[in-house]
C-alpha cells in the first residue's frame, strides 16, 4: 500500500500490468483491487482524481478544500471497497462519496461563519495571483477576456442554491443521467428533474445579463 | 402545445430524449412561439458555457499527499486490526473463564441439593472465669478504719477535717521553727 500513488508515475511499474489495468472496466479494477493487486488503486486514482476534483469545486467553490475532499473521498473508498456492492456502478459510488463530504462542508460553512469568512478571504487573495487555467500562449486581451468568462460562469453557478447547483453541477458537468443523480443525491427521480430544470432556468436568468 | 407544455418538456428537449413525435412538436412551437424560442436560445447558451468551462487539474503536490494520508490510513487500519484480534482474544478468554465459573457454581449448586452429613463444630467444656473486681476505695481512710474497727460515720468526719488538722499542723511547725 505504502506507494500506491507514487507508484502511477514510476517506471518500475510493470508496463503490462499498467495497460492491462488501463483496459479494463471500473468493475475489473476493483475486482483485481480486492484481489490484492495495490496498483489497481492508483488506477482508480488516475481515472477519478480530476473528475472529482471538478466535481467537488463546482460544487463548493474552494480550490484548497476541494482538494481535501477528493483526498477523503478516496482513504474513504480504500477502506471501505470491501465493502462496495458489486453488482452497482463504482462511479455512482464513488460520486455519492464525493456529494456527500460537499454537502457537509457545505453544512459545516453555514454554521460556522468563521469558516465562511476565510474562504470568501482566500477567494479574494486567489483574485490576485496570476492567470492559470488560461492558455499562457493566448494574446493577453484574450487571456483576459476568458478568465472574465470563466469567473462570471463560476459565480453564476455559485449563485444557485446548494440542492440545485449539485444537481446541476452533476449533470452539466459530469454527465450523469437521472437515475445516477437521484442515487448519488439520495433524492426521486421527479425532484432530481424538478430541480435541474429550474437550475437551468436560473442559472440562463443569472448570467443572460453578462452574455448578451 | 403550448407555452406550458413547452416549459415542462423543455428538460427532455434539451437532453434530447423526447420522443420523435414529442421532438417535432416542441420544434414547431419554437417556431411559432418567440418567448419560448428566446428561453430556449438563453438556457443552450447558458449551458455551452457552463459545460465548456476549462477543467482544473489537481495541484503539484496532491499525490504526495495523498500517498501519506493513505499511508496513515494504512497504519491506522493495521493498529486497529491488531486492537481487535487482541480484543477478540481477550473476550474469547473471558467468555471461557465465565464458562468456567458458571459451570462451577451449578455444580456446587446441585450438590447442596443433596442430602449429606452434617458437620457442627467441636464442644468444648469450659469454666466460667471468677469475676475479679478490684476494690475501689474514695479515701485511705475509709480502708484503714474497717481493720481497725472503727465505724464509717466518724472517719468519715474526721476525713472531712483533714486539711484543718493539716494547716494547724504546719501552723505549729512554724512556731517551733521560730
Amino acid at each position: 500500500m505504502a506507494n500506491i500513488v507514487r507508484k502511477q508515475a514510476v517506471p518500475a511499474v510493470g508496463p503490462s500490468v499498467r495497460e492491462r489495468l488501463q483496459a479494463m472496466d471500473d468493475s475489473a479494477v476493483v475486482t483485481a483491487f480486492l484481489g490484492g493487486e495495490e496498483r489497481a488503486f492508483s488506477e482508480l486514482v488516475t481515472r477519478y482524481q480530476t473528475r472529482l476534483l471538478n466535481f467537488v469545486y463546482r460544487t463548493i467553490g474552494d480550490r484548497e478544500k476541494a482538494e481535501d475532499l477528493v483526498q477523503e473521498v478516496f482513504i474513504r473508498v480504500y477502506r471501505h471497497l470491501h465493502r462496495f456492492d458489486r453488482s452497482k456502478k463504482f462511479s455512482t459510488w464513488v460520486y455519492t462519496i464525493a456529494s456527500n463530504l460537499a454537502k457537509n462542508e457545505l453544512r459545516n460553512r453555514s454554521r460556522n461563519p468563521l469558516v465562511l469568512f476565510q474562504t470568501v478571504q482566500k477567494n479574494f487573495q486567489d483574485e490576485e495571483r496570476p492567470l492559470q487555467f488560461e492558455d499562457p500562449t493566448s494574446r493577453p486581451d484574450d487571456m483576459y477576456r476568458k478568465r472574465h468568462l470563466r469567473e462570471i460562469v463560476e459565480e453564476s453557478v455559485a449563485k444557485l442554491p446548494e440542492h440545485h447547483r449539485h444537481v446541476f453541477v452533476l449533470r452539466e458537468l459530469e454527465g450523469k443521467s437521472y437515475e445516477e443523480i437521484a442515487e448519488i443525491t439520495e433524492c426521486n427521480l421527479g425532484t432530481v428533474k424538478s430541480r435541474l430544470n429550474r437550475a437551468r432556468n436560473s442559472f440562463a436568468e443569472i448570467i443572460a445579463p453578462y452574455v448578451d | 402545445m403550448d407555452c406550458r407544455e413547452f416549459s415542462d418538456k423543455h428538460l427532455a428537449f434539451v437532453d434530447d430524449t423526447l420522443a420523435g413525435i414529442e421532438l417535432v412538436r416542441m420544434q414547431r412551437h419554437i417556431a411559432e412561439c418567440e418567448i419560448c424560442a428566446k428561453q430556449d436560445a438563453k438556457i443552450r447558451r447558458a449551458l455551452l458555457l457552463f459545460r465548456n468551462l476549462p477543467a482544473i487539474e489537481p495541484s503539484e503536490g496532491f499525490s504526495d499527499r495523498l500517498e501519506a494520508r493513505l499511508q496513515e490510513a494504512h497504519h491506522d487500519d493495521l493498529f486497529l486490526a491488531t486492537t481487535t484480534r487482541n480484543l477478540k482474544r481477550g473476550a474469547v478468554a473471558a467468555t471461557i473463564a465465565s464458562v468456567a465459573m458458571l459451570a462451577y457454581i451449578g455444580s456446587t449448586i446441585y450438590q447442596t441439593d443433596q442430602p449429606r452429613d452434617l458437620m457442627m463444630a467441636p464442644v468444648v467444656a469450659t469454666a466460667t472465669e471468677p469475676d475479679f473486681t478490684p476494690i475501689t476505695t474514695s479515701t485511705p481512710a475509709i480502708v484503714a478504719s474497717a481493720p481497725a474497727g472503727l465505724s464509717i460515720w466518724p472517719v468519715a468526719l474526721f476525713a472531712e477535717e483533714v486539711p484543718v488538722r493539716f494547716a494547724h499542723s504546719r501552723f505549729e511547725l512554724a512556731q517551733l521553727s521560730r
